[in-house]
């Protein structure tokens, strides 16, 4: 569901590296994904242009990254383990601050060499050597055993990769005419509210030329929003609503049916 | 076409929802069961987070229970006096189970404790009614002529404080039912059901109250306990949806109807057989999530941080 296109251009021009002289320009076609009674995902378009300067000998190789990372979130992560035959729930981590969204897409394969180095990329940034949990708050509780928590680290990539929450691609980027490109992200149902950062890079070489961050929202609106906020405010009124709807449907509908074998 | 559901914070099919509230309103209706222990587990396999889940479909027996009862009230099949002592017991266990439950929930042991409670309750009672009632069936056609006693004593009607039950044609103490009550209690909090699958075979069994009359009875004590634990999941979990619970109603309601009408068609042996299929079908089902290794190993939940 592409809303209509609001462009916001910026160009980056001022904050060039003489040496080479690429722009990037960037738009976007929404500040805000509004979640009604009708939201079922909805696709979200990043799209941009990259012009660089004829002179500049065509041979350095440019790229583009598109990273959206949605508001942080505290999860708890359960391991079954077997016992007398019964897969029951034994160990349990709980990460802090991860992201409750997460998308990662360039237009060529990077390295996970430059995604280490540049701090980019959560999915591919801890398959290096050494991994680095200390950028993650996380309550391991009995576990001590380091492949262990990697373990539980790459489970936690899985799971919220499973739920469509969590993707890496390298051939989502459309590039027109060499230097114009766009790209569709896929917002699932399941995205929690709060606000996301779209970062974008222009890699040239393996170093990144440029860099480009823009912030949206994604929030409850209308009917939705008013029944979420009562319940939270109110939820003794809430409890005693949903009662009252469940009780009215329930006789009316035992009424009507009455009628109907009278018949 | 679907509807984003506000609590559960996604996106379902509304027909899907329609046809789930249809089809368990429908065996609700025919069989006096809340439905939950049904509903439960099928909101959970669409993708419905396990609170909003048990506490959604706690509000949804409210309204199928409150139909199918006023169905069987209007029969004559309601003895609300039995209905009011179970429901003494069954207060005082809701508040200890609440307590149970939020004691699982700390622990991390809430769906495991869950899974094996289900498992061991259905499969003892499917079991039991199947064998009893095929064997009934099995007399029938043999055209054995049974003697049924109108009531057999037992130690029910040995202990103190004896009330006459007349819509019941009974004469017992007031403590089974109470204990029965609470018992209940306690599993309609933890588990998130009505308990009628429960209530049903012990008010047959152990308290001898006629078959015709039972499955109104434990509808009326449903209505009570699932509105007290609707409210209490409403101001302590913030996980009933009322979307999804408006969807579930309007659909359970009518099948609930539906249900009574079928109910009335089939005799009282051949509905215990069926429900006892249906309630073996359910505890198989849980007892292969238990037993087979899961593809994934690991479970993922968010815990939201309430501002």
């Amino acid at each position: 569901m592409i809303k209509q296109l609001i462009i916001l251009f910026y160009f980056l021009t001022g904050v060039l590296t003489p040496s080479i002289s690429i722009a990037l320009v960037i738009g976007s076609d929404q500040e805000e994904i509004y979640i009604d009674a009708n939201f079922s995902g909805e696709e979200l378009l990043v799209f941009g242009a990259f012009y660089s300067d004829p002179s500049q000998s065509r041979d350095s190789k440019s790229d583009i990254l598109i990273e959206v990372v949605g508001p942080p979130e505290d999860v708890a992560l359960r391991k079954k383990d077997s016992y007398f035959g019964f897969w029951l729930n034994s160990k349990s981590v709980t990460f802090r601050d991860v992201p409750g969204f997460y998308y990662l897409s360039s237009t060529s394969k990077l390295t996970d060499e430059f995604l280490t180095n540049n701090q980019i990329g959560l999915l591919e940034r801890k398959k290096s050597e050494m991994i680095d949990w200390s950028s993650l708050t996380t309550d391991w509780g009995s576990i001590i055993d380091e492949k262990e928590k990697e373990e539980f680290y790459y489970a936690l990539i899985r799971t919220k990769q499973n739920d469509s929450l969590y993707k890496q691609v390298s051939d989502e980027i459309e590039i027109i005419d060499g230097n114009l490109f766009r790209s569709y992200i896929d917002i699932p149902n399941t995205v929690p509210v709060g606000e996301y950062s779209v970062n974008l890079h222009l890699i040239i070489d393996n170093e990144i030329s440029q860099k480009y961050s823009y912030n949206f929202m994604v929030t409850r609106v209308g009917i939705e929003e008013a029944i979420y906020s009562f319940s939270k405010n109110y939820p003794f009124f809430y409890g005693l609503i949903s009662l009252i709807i469940a009780i009215i449907i329930g006789w009316s509908g035992a009424e009507i049916f009455k009628r109907f074998r009278r018949i | 076409m679907s509807i984003y559901l506000p609590i559960a914070e996604l996106s379902v099919n509304i027909f899907l929802l329609l046809s789930l509230g249809g089809v368990v309103g429908f065996l609700s209706g025919m069989f006096g069961l809340g439905g939950g222990f049904l509903m439960t587990p099928l909101l959970i396999f669409i993708g419905i987070p396990t609170n909003v889940a048990v506490a959604t479909s706690a509000n949804q027996i409210v309204a199928s229970s409150i139909s199918g009862t006023l169905g069987h009230w209007r029969q004559g099949l309601v003895d609300f006096k039995m209905g009011g002592v179970l429901l003494i017991g069954a207060f005082f266990g809701s508040i200890l189970g609440v307590w149970i439950f939020s004691k699982l929930v700390a622990i991390g042991q809430i769906d495991t404790v869950i899974s094996i409670l289900y498992f061991a309750l259905l499969t003892g009672i499917g079991l039991s009614m199947l064998i009893e009632s095929s064997k009934v069936i099995r007399d029938r056609i043999r055209r054995k002529s049974v003697k049924r006693k109108i009531h057999y004593h037992n130690w029910a009607h040995r202990l103190p404080f004896k009330v006459r039950f007349y819509k019941s044609k009974l004469y017992i103490s007031v403590i089974p039912p109470i204990i029965i009550g609470f018992v209940i209690g306690i599993l309609s909090a933890t588990m998130g059901i009505g308990g009628a699958f429960i209530l049903i075979p012990a008010m047959i069994y152990f308290l001898g109250m006629p078959t015709s009359k039972v499955i109104g009875t434990s509808l009326f004590q449903i209505i009570f306990i699932t509105a007290l634990v609707t409210i209490l999941h409403a101001t302590t979990t913030f996980a009933v949806d009322a979307v999804l619970a408006f969807f579930l109603i309007l659909s359970s309601v009518i099948g609930a109807q539906v249900g009574v009408l079928a109910a009335n068609k089939l005799r009282g042996e051949e509905i215990r057989a069926l429900l006892a299929i249906i309630v073996l079908g359910v505890a198989t089902k849980i007892a292969l999530d238990l037993l087979v290794e899961p593809n994934e190993i690991f479970n993922l939940s968010v815990i939201r941080l309430v501002f």
